[in-house]
Formats: C-alpha cells, structure tokens, sequence
C-alpha cells in the first residue's frame, strides 16, 4: 500500500516537474518585453536587436503605404501625449497585407526587432484594435454626452 | 413606452430573485414544501420579468428606436432585420443583459423538470443560479459607474436621427451565432456547478448531484465546441489572416472552461464506477465555473492587452469580486463537509483504466493552467521584474504539443485498459495491433517526408550508401517532422483501437441477437449511448488533431502586388489576375478582383477575393477583407486583398495574400464528428437509480 503510494506520488511529481520545466523553458525562449515608445527609447541601448512589442498609437500623418513595394512605414507614439513628450518610434513592416483597421491615431501593437541605431523597429507582426463586438469603449462616452444627437 | 416597461422589470427581478433565494432557504431548512414552491415560483417570475425586458430591447431594435441610447450605438436603419436582432449581443450592455436572460432560463428550465419531483437537490441548485443572476441583474441595473442599461434613453427626451451601425465585421452569419453559441455553452455550465453547490449544502454528495447535473454538463460542452469553433471559422473566414486560432486572451477565455469541462465530463465516470474523486469532482466544476467568469473579467478589466481591445471599465472589478466571493463559499461548505467527501477506493495501479483518468485530468488541468499562466503573463511579469513582456502565439503552440499528443495518446488508451490493473492478456488483445498499425503509419510519414525533403534537397553528394539513407532519414539539414510522425502515429493508434472496439462489440451484439453485423452496431450503440458517443467523440479528436497538424504546421503564404494580367504562385496553384469588379449591396458596397485559378496547369475556375466598403460603420468609412476560399477536397487555396480604393479600375495595384492551407477542411469535418458524439451520448437518459457504490 505505502510503495504504491509513493509510486503514485512519484508520478505525480515527475508531470509536475515536466509541465514546469516546459512552461519556464517555454517563456524563457519566447517571451518579449512590452514597451511604449518612451521606454523604448529611453533603455535603447539595452534592447538594441532584441525582440520587442510597442503599444501605443500610429502618430498622425507619419503613416505611408508603398502598394508597388507591400511596404507600410509608420511612426508610434504614446497614447498618451501629455505624459511621455514627442518620442516616438519607428516601424516597418513588409511583405504583408496592410492590417484592417489601420489609420492614423489609431491604437496599434507592433511586434518585431528593434534597431537602435534607426530608432526602427522591424515588425513581424501589426496588429490594429481588432474589430471586436466590444470595440469603443461602453464607457466613453458618459451619460451626459450627446455627440450622437447631430 | 415598452423601454420604461423593461426597465420596470429589470429593477423588479431583483425583489423576485430575492424572494427565490429567500423563500427557498427558509423552505428548504424548515421543510416547508409551500415556501420552496414560492420559491419555485419566484425563479419563474424572474424568468418572466427578465424576458420582458430583453423583449422591449428587442423592439427597439426592430422599430429603428432612436432614442434609446443602447440603440444609437448597434443598430441602424439600414441594418437587416437578423444583424438588428444580434445587436443585441453587440456591446457590453446588451450582451449582459442578454448573458442575465440565458441565466434566468436556465433557472426555469430546471424548476420545470423537477416540478413534480419533490427532489431537495434541485431546490438547493436554485438558489446558487439566483444568486448567479441576481449579480448579473445588478449590472444591468446601470447603478454600477461604466456600464449603462441597456433600455436606458437619452436623457431630456432626445432622439438620435439614425444610429452608428454595428461593426461591419460582425455583421456576417458566425458572428450571428457564435457570441450567442458561447454564451449558452458558458451558461449552462452554472447548472451544474450549482448542483455541487446544493449537493454541499445539503449534504448528499453521493452520485446524485453528478446523475442530475451530468447532462447539463454535456449539453454545455456540445455547445461550447460549437461556439469556440463558429469562433475560429468566423476568423478563418472574415479576418483575412489565414487561420483560425491565435491564442488570443479571449480564445483562451473561451478554451479553458473547455478543456476543464473535458476534464469533468471524465472524472465523474470514475465517481460514478469507483466511488472516487468527489472532492475533485466539486473543485473541478467550481473552477470551470469560475472560468467562465474570469474570462469575462480577463477581456473586460483591461489588464490584458488583447487584439479584441475590450472596452476597459469597472465591470472587471465586480467580477473579480464575484469570484473571490463564490469561490470563498464553495471553500467553506467544502470545509463543512469534509469527512463526507473522502473516497471509498484509491488507485491501485499506476496502469489503469482509473490511472488513465487520473493523467487525463492532470493533462486537462495542467493545460488550462499553462493557457492561463501565458494569457496572464503580462500581468505576472511585471509583478515579477518590474518589466512588461508577453509571451506570442509560438508559446502556446510549443507548450501545448506534448500534453496535447499525451491527451491524443490517452483517447485510445482509455477506452481500452482494464480497469484496476492491467494484465498482460488485456495488452495482447487490445494494444498489440492498434500499436503496431499506428508504428507503421508512423513510419510510413517519416518517409513520405524524407521523400519529400529529399526531392527539394539541392545537394546529393553522398560518400556511401550507408550516409545516403542516414541523411535521407534525418533529412539532411532540414528540421524534422518529429511531431508530425508522432501525431500520425498516435492518431492511427486511436482510429484502430477505437474502431476495434466498436467492431467487436457489433460483432459480439450480431450474434447475440442472430442479426448482421450493422445492426449489431446500431443497437450496440443504442443500448450504452454514452459510452458509444463518447469513443466516436474521440474518434473526432483525432481528425481535428490530423488538420491541425496539416493546416499549422505546412501552409504555404505568399504576397504579391499585381497588377490586371499579372499572375502569381502559391505552391502548386497558378492565379491570374483577370477583371476587376464592383457592386452595390443592401449597405455596402464591394469591390474586388477576380483571379483564373490553375491547378498544375489545369484550369479551376475563378476565385472573386473582395473588400467591402461599409456607409455606415461607427466613425465613418469603414472596409472590410472578404477574403475568397476555395477547397480543393479537404485543402483550401485562400486569397485576401490589401488595401484598395473602392473605385478600383484597371491599373491599380492591388495587394494580394495568398495561402494554401492542407487538411483544414478535415478540422471542420472533425468538429462535426465530435459533436455528432456528443448529441448521441446525451440522448441517453439517466436515471438515479439506488446503487450500493453510493456514498455520502
């Protein structure tokens, strides 16, 4: 009874221990740091050619589409202007399909690798606010907002 | 004057959701049969109420109600009638309230099949589902800062001349379906979780609870593998991005309750068979319980940057709340009743039947864990070092692959091994062939990929035959297809000790009733539907297992710009751009390009990939992918544009996407196998019959 016991705690933790050991390794080798461009640039030095994510939002007027080429250049800013100044960051992403629902000003979230000396990062990924039955906020507009009644 | 009557109902569902919860405790400690009939009575009041109030919602909707600020914001006059109906579900209001209307079904559905019975454990489980709604009547109330209800008018008598319009994305058929689909499969989970709940509280936590709830539990997991998989099928379809599934954070909320009602559905069986795992059993359907309210908290706080970007409010807060809370009183009644809860057997060998169960457990549990784990991760990261990261797609699809062909593995081996112990007759009869059969068709892909990856090798300078066939099967340079192998492998291993089991059970019924061989099959399947439906169940595992490993692992994308006459490659597919096009439609207007589609040559037709430009769609102007999919048997060649003007003409240069996607049709085909299991299982009828293996 006792060894059956310990055999079967034994197995327990082996898959335990495997299942640990898989996820750790797993972040370990995949996981990215999340910036906003503020703090991209202000630690570039230390993220120069490394994987990163930036969240913040397409800077008016910096966007350009290069049809010919499949080329989409753009700078991010911080959504917030107030607090993080005029850095912003820039991105190219080639050789995909201009994401949905991409527009200037709007939220944005590049993935890719980071290229301090051109303050560039090179994207693998774009993604716009997906176009989700939730998209814009119940709660932006308060009760006693009217903007809807032209 | 019908949105001031919802409202009416709206705030009074809260007293007859009081009276329920009220009635029915003093009815059911003092042995009232008249207060828990009130009681009874009071959850088909709410019912009532709540239905009312999502039916003035509703016309508002169909008579173009203006003034209604829920209104404004889903619907607009030109929307067709269908997408006015599901702006229902549109916003976080409206989807509450319609998640609050499901509930208080739910609540009637269970007072009317016991209405005759005099079956305490029913009574119980009603007062956990109202409490569940009554926090959801709370929400809609609009007494809660960031959510609004959703009857609510603009205030001073104001009237919007039309309203925004509903995402132009959502306004397909899946996305008619799909919210709604999730939404019943989540909700139906309460009954069960509140059948543990009044097994606790009343003390009888024998079979009974899981005889009463089982049912539900499969009703909720059908619709939860038809919900998630409407999910990824809208997105295959409508997103332009060629897949389906990208753990995303609300994928994930979707999937954990899933795997953990997987996980539930399984572990009964040993309660049921062993006396077992009653503990377990209750923490298991608390938790995915619960997990379906964290997803809702998950999307909704905000913590989680998610590409659904989900309005951020207050809402996360209360659900947190609301979880804390009612898994705090499951913990304590779990304490209250302790000693009842202990098992009446233990594990007696580590190869088991039992065992099998257990690991298959473990595996659902821990994958729903590592789903959570990398969902949350932005979260842990920055309490860990300060610094924000998040783990991509590639995570999830590299972590789960092992526990994912262990769980394949445990399709077939359950079924098949004894209980209690394994002998080694049990393994000669039942494992020797599915095994063997399984180690040649793994074989058979490892060459079928070593011929392949030989072909395109450029370098053939080879010293011996010997290092000939060592390359040739290591494939050179190349990666090797190890999981692929060990998919087809396991996966053959499934489909023969599966189809084994159904061929001598036909063939043992046949003889038995002096009948053929199919209608020994029928009426094999007939007489033990459950278990039946279970193994065609799995039976579906596996072919989706097949088309994910196809459709993940070895599509081929390529992106062109072309211009009219140009032409494009995508593996073996040829497409020319031959005309351009453009429509109006009822409101929107569609634009797009069609290709001639060759086939090594040979012509297939033409493919018309479009965009649609919506009037009406939120802030302006908005167009949309309508990518063109066509399948070559259970192979799919898909085109998306990029970008274009809607006055598209001759010389633009139009953006092409191009995937060829192998054995994705064969996911759909799987889904469908799966749920043919599950509505075969369900149709049998439990009956709680007194066994002497009932405990408690």
């Amino acid at each position: 009874m006792k060894q059956r016991r310990l055999k079967i705690i034994a197995a327990s933790a082996i898959l335990l221990t495997a299942m640990v050991v898989l996820v750790v390794a797993g972040i370990k080798k995949t996981s990215v740091q999340y910036f906003t461009p503020a703090d991209l640039v202000a630690n570039a030095d230390t993220i120069h050619r490394k994987k990163v994510q930036v969240d913040g939002v397409v800077l008016e007027g910096s966007s350009h589409w290069d049809a010919a080429n499949f080329k989409l250049t753009f700078a991010v800013r911080n959504r917030d202007i107030e607090e993080a100044g005029k850095t912003t960051v820039n991105v190219i992403f080639a050789d995909r399909l201009k994401p949905d629902n991409f527009m200037d000003g709007g939220s944005v979230f590049v993935e890719g690798r980071y290229d301090a000396d051109r303050n560039l990062v090179i994207a693998t990924k774009v993604m716009t606010k997906c176009a989700s039955k939730y998209e814009g906020a119940d709660n932006t507009v308060t009760e006693s907002d009217t903007s809807y009644l032209k | 004057m019908t949105a001031e009557l919802g409202q009416a109902a709206i705030w009074l569902s809260i007293l007859s959701a009081l009276w329920a919860i009220v009635f029915l405790c003093i009815g059911l400690r003092q042995r009232n049969r008249n207060a828990v009939q009130s009681g009874r009575n009071a959850v088909i009041a709410t019912f009532v109420l709540i239905s009312i109030a999502t039916g003035a919602l509703i016309f508002g909707f169909v008579t173009d109600d203006f003034s209604m600020r829920y209104v404004v914001e889903v619907s607009s006059e030109a929307q067709p009638l269908l997408y006015k109906i599901t702006a229902l579900w549109g916003r976080m209001s409206g989807s509450l309230l319609f998640w609050l209307w499901l509930l208080t079904v739910a609540g009637a559905v269970v007072v009317l099949q016991n209405r005759r019975a005099s079956d305490t454990l029913s009574d119980y489980a009603l007062i956990p589902i109202t409490v569940v709604q009554l926090f959801f009547i709370v929400l809609v109330t609009g007494l809660i800062e960031g959510v609004y209800n959703p009857l609510a008018r603009f205030p001073g008598g104001q009237a919007a001349p039309d309203g925004s319009g509903m995402n132009p994305l959502l306004q397909t058929p899946s996305m008619a379906f799909h919210p709604p689909t999730l939404y019943i499969g989540w909700i139906s989970l309460t009954v069960p979780f509140a059948y543990a709940v009044g097994a606790l509280a009343s003390g009888r936590i024998g079979t009974d609870w899981i005889y009463r709830s089982r049912r539900w539990m499969l009703f909720s997991w059908i619709v939860l593998t038809i919900g998630i998989t409407l999910g990824g099928n809208w997105a295959y379809r409508e997103l332009g991005w060629g897949g389906y599934w990208a753990w995303d954070p609300v994928e994930n909320a979707s999937f954990m309750p899933w795997l953990l009602g997987t996980a539930y559905l399984h572990s009964v069986m040993i309660q049921e068979k062993r006396s077992m795992f009653k503990l377990w059993n209750i923490l298991l359907i608390t938790l995915a319980f619960q997990f379906t309210l964290l997803g809702t908290f998950i999307t909704r706080s905000g913590i989680i940057t998610s590409v659904h970007a989900f309005a951020q409010s207050d809402i996360g807060g209360y659900f947190l709340s609301f979880i804390l809370a009612s898994t705090g009183g499951v913990i304590v009644l779990i304490v209250y009743r302790w000693k009842r809860l202990k098992s009446a057997n233990r594990l007696e060998s580590l190869l088991s039947r039992e065992s099998a169960f257990v690991l298959n457990n473990w595996l659902l549990v821990g994958l729903t864990l590592i789903i959570l784990w990398g969902t949350l991760w932005p979260i842990v990261s920055e309490a860990i070092n300060g610094q924000k990261s998040s783990v991509p797609e590639t995570f999830f699809n590299k972590v789960v692959i092992i526990p994912g062909l262990l769980l394949l593995f445990l399709t077939g081996a359950g079924p098949i091994i004894s209980w209690k112990k394994i002998t080694p007759n049990n393994f000669r009869r039942m494992f020797l062939w599915p095994l063997l059969v399984g180690l040649i068709a793994g074989a058979a892909t490892w060459l079928f990929f070593a011929v392949r990856a030989h072909s395109t090798a450029t370098e053939a300078a080879a010293v011996n035959l010997f290092t000939q066939v060592w390359k040739f099967l290591t494939f050179s340079a190349q990666p090797m297809p190890i999981y692929s192998v060990l998919c087809v492998l396991v996966g053959v291993f499934v489909f023969v000790a599966i189809f084994s089991e159904f061929y001598r059970g036909a063939k043992l019924r046949a003889k038995r009733q002096e009948t053929n061989f199919f209608e020994g099959l029928g009426l094999l399947i007939q007489r033990n539907k459950r278990r039946y439906g279970g193994y065609i169940i799995h039976l579906g595992i596996v072919i989706v297992y097949l088309g994910i490993m196809g459709s993940k692992g070895y599509f081929l994308l390529e992106s062109e710009s072309l211009k009219l006459g140009e032409s494009m490659q995508v593996g073996d597919y040829q497409l020319t751009m031959k005309d351009t096009f453009q429509e109006e439609r009822e409101n929107y207007l569609r634009a797009g390009v069609v290709f001639d589609v060759h086939k090594d040559g040979e012509p297939h037709g033409t493919m018309e990939p479009a965009r649609h430009f919506y009037y009406k769609a939120g802030q302006g102007e908005q167009d949309t992918i309508e990518s063109a999919i066509r399948h070559f048997g259970v192979n799919d060649l898909y085109i998306a544009l990029g970008p274009l003007p809607s006055n598209i003409g001759a010389d633009t240069n139009v953006n092409v996407q191009a995937y060829h996607n192998p054995l994705i049709g064969i996911v759909w085909i799987g889904v469908a196998v799966m749920v043919i299991g599950g509505i075969v299982a369900i149709a049998e009828k439990y009956e709680p019959k007194p066994r002497s293996q009932i405990g408690g």
